[in-house]
């Protein structure tokens, strides 16, 4: 093959340097991070890059739960409310004077019910995962509020020092930062080299080829809903400890959609078997620039979220002309 | 002879440098059946999508009527005349068949009694049996390839484009499609048609032309092409010998070993019908029924791939054990193993490599250490079973969609035998697979009972079924009807079991 005739094929040079959507994210990122450094005040603070990290590890942390359901062709709209849920009942129960510990595995078994749960209803009762994700978002607000925690924001008690302790610091870099690296390399290491991980890309791929291979593919699936659930309500124990309280009306806020935000502009493809843990930091890595830059700006909310939508779509945008999408991938069923 | 309607000069497509058609010089005249032959992956798809608008050519130039044209999207090409039926059906599920066959000429209100009594007219008019008020996502595979041969014809084209029209059509609505595009071309209209069997080519086109490799090695008149001329021209060598016309019966069918599976009485539905019937180790069974005998619904219940609610009775002895798979994870960790007949649907995952795919098997039966995946187990398998089917791809870690029908079949195939099964089901294991493939298919499917495992294979090509079987069950409406040592068999005797 002459290198005229492969040029011709694909029209100008660029798209042969291999662009992903993941590389082009990060080098928006990279270009917000230089425009931001350059023209806001105090960007470049260490104290500010500090808590831009802090603040993005949870969102990184949901990220890759979603990630990893996302991947094998499901949605999880409950994780939010799964994680304001399970930790605002941990806390009060440590505020009603159980101890730390069965208090923890309480809220940490109720997320894995949930999961649970919401698992056998997709594999099982075969209802779409985002319906009854969405379904289950408002039964486990709604439960929680009714049998599990009185009050609408939970302080955490005086007494849990080791709860405080989860988001300290450790010489210089914030414990939750840690964290998310730690969450991060775990579902690395599950994604890229376990079996079940793999079973989790095939089904995302192919979920009848899957079926038909013979990977137990409703296990897996239950599987894939206890893991977000779990790591969300680790998620929750993060927060609760940064800011020192649990609000659960964040289960109804638009915080789910961060989370999504942050896994599609990675490049984790909604129709499943595509990316991995690196997509989910190189989105989190932009959402959390762009959010640190809007908020020293001082950006109204509302046009915060215009930003973050306009972002999500240049990204797509690029990504269908780097990656055009010609009659062969059309005929793969590609989205 | 007239200046042709279409005339392709020098024409090339190459998708990121990948030749698919290469410096074609096709010419199609007014009113001529003109069949279109080669190996999968040799560029008909590509050419006609061509001349259908569906892709754009790269290079060279495609002349109607001796103007130069270059359609964008396929209803430009529709409007100058040119309709293609595709493989893939293109209809729209939820709607009625009637619906289907007036899609995009709605008026504002539409009258249904006379939409469907037209469109009952018409149907009849062709002779296809198919029901105007019938859902399309209820039709089967070859009715839904009628209605989409019934839309090309309402559109009034004078150039109808068919891919492999008839690989899901029975005898009998085979035979209606041929005296229907007789009665086309005598209307003037140039029909092309991309096909896999030889014989049809042979006896309704009045031209022939045959790719290899993208590029155009023969184009003659019919009357100076024999089946052998055109295999040879197709694979560059002659295989007709080794593949469908010598019966292996010089050293007798395989002896029956153990039994391994008894079908006793399954029913599901109207597809099975009170069927039964036995697999025997070390021995390929052939199993050849019409599109709806329930071939392949009867392989998927006994591979627990068909749900359990459909399951209406009947019982399935698995090396003499009661068994009832409701998912397939079941059925293949006792050794069952199921090949689809679609192996893009529910066959191979598309975005993983071509070893990504065949280590996915392996795992499922034999996981590894620790739960652990190596790139090292993963090379080695790919390596051996490459080597077995001869899966010919230039870097195992290439995706598996760019290979060629055959070889992604292969790919499929050793996916499900690295799971070391006793039972191994093929269904349709060489639909749209090139010529040279189907031989090394069926040397694997030999191998397989020399080495002991039952297997069962589904085909609706008689060539197929004769030459590999030591035994031949035929299926009719659900059940199986007769059965046949392969010394006393011949294709009518199969066929005049098999149809109803």
């Amino acid at each position: 093959m002459t290198e005229t005739a492969a040029r011709k094929a694909t029209g100008p040079a660029w798209p042969r340097l291999g662009l992903t959507q993941e590389t082009i994210v990060f080098f928006i990122a990279i270009a917000f991070f230089a425009v931001f450094a350059v023209t806001l005040p105090g960007f470049m603070a260490s104290d500010n890059l500090l808590s831009l990290l802090q603040n993005v590890s949870v969102l990184g942390i949901l990220g890759v739960a979603m990630g990893i359901v996302v991947i094998g062709r499901g949605i999880d709209l409950a994780m939010v409310a799964t994680m304001a849920m399970s930790t605002a009942w941990t806390i009060s129960l440590m505020n009603a004077g159980t101890d730390a510990v069965s208090a923890v595995l309480l809220g940490l078994g109720f997320a894995a019910v949930i999961g649970i749960v919401m698992g056998i209803l997709i594999a099982y009762v075969e209802i779409p995962a985002i319906f009854a994700t969405l379904a289950m978002s408002t039964v486990i607000y709604g439960f929680g509020r009714l049998a599990l925690v009185d009050l609408d924001v939970i302080y955490v008690p005086e007494d849990a020092d080791w709860l405080r302790a989860i988001s300290g610091s450790v010489s210089g870099v914030p414990l939750p930062v840690i964290w998310f690296g730690l969450v991060a390399l775990l579902a690395y290491a599950f994604l890229r080299f376990t079996r079940r991980g793999r079973y989790i890309y095939a089904m995302g791929d192919n979920y009848e080829a899957a079926r038909i291979t013979g990977i137990p593919v409703r296990p897996m699936t239950v599987l894939q809903y206890l893991l977000s659930s779990v790591i969300a309500f680790g998620a929750g124990i993060i927060t609760a400890s940064l800011l020192a309280t649990v609000n659960i009306r964040v289960a109804q806020s638009t915080m789910v959609y961060d989370v999504i935000l942050v896994v599609v502009l990675g490049g984790i493809g909604l129709s499943g078997g595509k990316g991995g843990v690196r997509n989910v930091i190189v989105g989190t890595v932009l959402i959390g620039i762009l959010l640190n830059g809007m908020t020293i700006m001082d950006l109204s909310f509302t046009l915060q979220n215009l930003v973050k939508g306009a972002v999500l779509l240049v990204a797509i945008i690029v990504d269908s002309f780097v990656n055009p999408r010609d009659e062969q991938t059309a005929q793969q069923g590609d989205i | 002879m007239s200046a042709p309607l279409i005339e392709m000069q020098n024409v090339s497509k190459d998708y990121r440098g990948v030749f698919a058609v290469r410096n074609v010089d096709f010419n199609l005249h007014a009113g001529e059946i003109h069949a279109l032959l080669g190996e999968n992956g040799a560029g008909k798809s590509t050419l006609t999508k061509m001349i259908a608008g569906v892709t754009q050519r790269s290079e060279g130039e495609i002349l109607l009527d001796g103007k130069s044209i270059n359609f964008a999207t396929p209803a430009e090409a529709l409007d100058n005349g040119i309709a293609m039926v595709f493989q893939e059906t293109s209809l729209v599920p939820s709607m009625t068949v009637a619906q289907n066959l007036y899609l995009g000429e709605e008026k504002l209100f539409n009258r249904l009694r006379g939409l469907y009594i037209a469109a009952q007219q018409f149907l009849s008019s062709l002779n296809f049996n198919v029901d105007p008020w019938a859902n399309v996502s209820m039709l089967g595979a070859a009715q839904k390839q009628l209605v989409e041969i019934a839309r090309a014809v309402r559109l009034n084209a004078r150039v109808i484009i068919f891919d492999e029209p008839t690989a899901t059509l029975t005898p009998e609505e085979k035979h209606y499609f041929f005296s229907l595009i007789e009665r086309l071309r005598k209307r003037g209209v140039s029909i092309v048609f991309i096909s896999h069997a030889l014989e049809e080519a042979l006896a309704i086109s009045d031209r022939i032309t045959i790719l290899r490799d993208g590029e155009l090695v023969a184009s003659d008149t019919t009357d100076k092409f024999d089946r052998d001329s055109i295999i040879g021209h197709m694979v560059g060598r002659s295989l007709s010998d080794e593949l469908f016309y010598h019966k292996h019966s010089e050293d007798g069918a395989r002896k029956p070993g153990k039994k391994v599976l008894s079908v006793e009485n399954l029913s599901m539905g109207s597809m099975v019908r009170n069927t039964s019937f036995s697999l025997y180790e070390g021995q390929v069974t052939g199993l050849f029924g019409l599109i709806g005998s329930g071939r392949t619904e009867t392989a998927k219940i006994i591979a627990g791939v068909l749900k359990r609610n459909f399951f209406h009775g009947g019982e399935l002895r698995y090396l003499g054990k009661s068994v009832r798979y409701r998912q397939p994870h079941k059925a293949v960790m006792d050794g069952i193993v199921y090949v689809t007949e679609d192996r893009k649907a529910e066959g191979f995952f598309d975005q993983m490599s071509i070893a990504e795919n065949i280590y996915m098997g392996d795992i499922v039966t034999n996981p590894p250490p620790g739960g652990l995946t190596t790139a090292g187990a993963q090379q080695k398998i790919t390596e051996e079973w490459s080597k077995l089917l001869q899966i010919r791809a230039i870097n195992p870690n290439a995706k598996i969609v760019e290979l060629s029908g055959g070889n992604q079949q292969k790919v499929v195939i050793a996916k499900s035998l690295t799971q070391k099964p006793k039972l191994v089901i093929f269904d349709e294991p060489t639909r749209g697979v090139d010529v040279g493939a189907i031989a090394e298919i069926h040397k694997v499917i030999q191998s397989l009972a020399d080495s002991g495992i039952a297997v069962l294979v589904i085909s609706s090509y008689l060539p197929e079924i004769l030459v590999i079987s030591d035994r031949i069950l035929v299926s009719r409406l659900g059940r199986v009807v007769e059965e046949f040592s392969p010394s006393d068999a011949t294709e009518e005797k199969i066929m005049y079991a098999a149809v109803h």
